[in-house]
């Protein structure tokens, strides 16, 4: 009894040095990053563009697949600050310990440098939603609609889809970032793996403006359990049915992902270990 | 402090073939070399003890150093760091290792140098009030409380090593590692840094290794010295037994008036240019004096001075072998 107690106390201080350096990422975001703000710019255009593409594509139509005009356009605004929280860094901060061969002095500390690397990325993340969420959605509100939301009562479930789909998006984004260990540099491969989830995520086009086969394969991916589920949801698509069990192969993701990100991990470290970083 | 035992590193490296034909036999089929980067190493380090360990470039310094903090699995062997094998206890071990790489910042380069201490203040979980302490007797040497609200990006190459130096002894490790910590610094900075160590060594005990090519460090902090080269160990002793021992031998260079030079039974005559003549003495048979006195004898001499086997001339010896 007493050495669970004892336990619990080590890893509730473990958990806080983790705290700090979320805490200091954000400091450091909030104070230097000012290129950060080049984003806005960025999602603005691809809110109003979305925004007169759906305009056009509803203009004799009142509703695609059970979706109208109006909640297409909430959709592209919630999607344009889901992008913001979905921004990782972590793929670039091992590509470049690796080429600038830090690895090595990371791992001298008493820390799990991928629980730092997320510590860092939650930070940044935090920073973000001021710098960048905000001004998105005030953006939004004022030159295409305020993005309401239907159903205020599946709020919960949008809260938890949302969080599960910030963990799925971040492993894939570690997973392809341990790729650098072994290529050193993954450059482009970062570039591919950014539009493939744009696109097959559902962010700019929701998979079910798809064929039915495309749209069928893509729905057994992971991808449209980071953007379009928690929009779905956001938007009222659906019964709640379809989303508990839209969130239960999100969930399954997760547990996937995650189980294969500590075997590629365990791998990866071994591999710095012998090889040197 | 440190127990190394049979420490070997292995690397497996991929063998090239030149031309085009062999890039596509690589590509069927890779045939591997193997590299031993450091061979059975075998040294015990005391606490407070300061070691310099050097070698030529590629001979292996930095495998053994990464081998010893942890971060690189031995192929065979193994590291005791206080009586514990660093590669079963990796995580408890690396709280009492603190490591400075001359050449690669473990500061983050878009904080304050106070930030970053606080940083690895919670992941050390250092107390607040070690951390003060820690921190007053660190100023009071490195004068470094001036810089703690500097952002380590505008810091000049002298600056960020003291933080670097700081930031390592800042959870109080019982070894330092430093590589190369004073590569590219100008001589007040080497001469605050070589302070800083010295004085860290004698307050806090530390147990210190010390990689370099500085001649001036070796001669300034180290006692002890290893010198291995291909991974393999070519020397380890006190400083000045290594150098009568290699180099057991003094050279007497003396001026003459006129281009004659005459020579002595003890001595070797081993140049003569113009008016001035060298020799070369073994240290245990004669003495400068006796020679001096000797040929004064002979001839009236202008001007002597000594010749000592430096520490330079020992590394030179050491790395042709």
């Amino acid at each position: 009894m007493r050495t669970s107690i004892h336990e619990e106390v080590r890893r509730e201080i473990n958990v806080k040095k983790y705290i700090y350096i979320l805490k200091t990422q954000l400091i450091k975001s909030m104070t230097y990053e000012f290129s950060v703000y080049g984003n806005i710019f960025m999602q603005t255009i691809i809110m109003i563009t979305s925004a007169y593409f759906w305009k056009a594509l509803y203009k004799d139509r009142g509703s695609v697949g059970g979706v109208d005009a109006e909640s297409m356009l909430t959709y592209i605004i919630v999607s344009s600050m889901l992008s913001v929280l979905l921004i990782t860094n972590v793929e670039k901060r091992i590509e470049m310990s690796v080429k600038k061969g830090t690895v090595a002095t990371d791992m001298i500390r008493p820390v799990n440098i991928f629980g730092m690397y997320f510590a860092e990325d939650l930070g940044g993340v935090f920073a973000l939603v001021f710098q960048n969420m905000l001004p998105i959605l005030i953006i939004g509100t004022l030159l295409i609609k305020v993005p309401v939301m239907v159903d205020v009562s599946a709020l919960p479930l949008f809260v938890i889809a949302v969080l599960e789909s910030f963990m799925i998006n971040w492993l894939i984004a570690a997973l392809f970032g341990m790729i650098a260990f072994k290529t050193g540099s993954i450059d482009a491969l970062i570039q591919v793996k950014k539009h493939l989830i744009r696109l097959l995520s559902g962010s700019i086009i929701p998979i079910w403006f798809f064929p039915a086969g495309v749209s069928k394969v893509l729905s057994s991916l992971p991808f449209v359990y980071i953007y379009q589920l928690p929009l779905s949801i956001y938007i009222g698509k659906g019964e709640r049915a379809e989303y508990i069990a839209g969130m239960q192969i999100q969930f399954w993701w997760l547990v996937v992902l995650t189980a294969f990100f500590f075997f590629v991990q365990k791998k990866v470290t071994r591999k710095v270990m012998v090889q040197g970083g | 402090m440190i127990k190394v035992e049979n420490l070997s590193k292995d690397y497996l490296l991929k063998k090239k073939e030149p031309g085009l034909s062999g890039a596509l036999k690589g590509l069927i089929k890779t045939e591997y070399k193997t590299i031993h980067a450091v061979d059975n190493l075998f040294f015990e380090l005391g606490e407070g003890e300061i070691v310099g360990f050097i070698g030529p470039n590629g001979a292996g310094k930095s495998t053994t150093i990464k081998m010893m903090s942890g971060i690189l699995t031995p192929t065979s062997g193994s590291v005791y760091i206080g009586g514990e094998d660093i590669t079963k206890h990796r995580k408890e071990v690396v709280k009492n290792i603190g490591v400075v790489f001359g050449q690669r910042s473990q500061l983050n380069w878009d904080l304050r140098l106070g930030e970053s201490f606080e940083l690895l203040k919670h992941i050390y979980r250092i107390d607040r009030a070690d951390y003060d302490n820690t921190l007053d007797v660190m100023d009071s040497i490195l004068g470094i409380k001036e810089l703690v609200d500097k952002p380590v990006r505008q810091m000049s190459l002298g600056q960020r090593v003291k933080g670097d130096l700081v930031a390592a002894m800042l959870h109080s490790p019982k070894v330092l590692f430093l590589d190369e910590p004073t590569i590219g610094l100008d001589v007040s900075s080497k001469f605050a840094l070589r302070t800083f160590i010295k004085e860290i060594n004698k307050i806090k005990k530390t147990t210190i290794i010390l990689t370099t090519h500085d001649l001036g460090d070796i001669q300034e902090l180290c006692e002890r010295l290893i010198i291995i080269n291909h991974g393999v160990m070519m020397e380890d002793g006190n400083l000045s037994q290594i150098i009568d021992r290699i180099a057991p031998y003094k050279t007497l260079v003396v001026e003459y008036y006129d281009e004659e030079a005459p020579e002595h039974e003890r001595c070797e005559l081993v140049e003569h240019t113009d008016n001035i003549a060298k020799y070369k003495f073994m240290k245990k048979e004669t003495t400068a004096a006796e020679i001096i006195a000797d040929l004064s004898k002979q001839k009236n001499i202008k001007d002597v001075s000594i010749e000592e086997a430096g520490i330079d001339d020992i590394i030179k010896i050491a790395y042709g072998s």
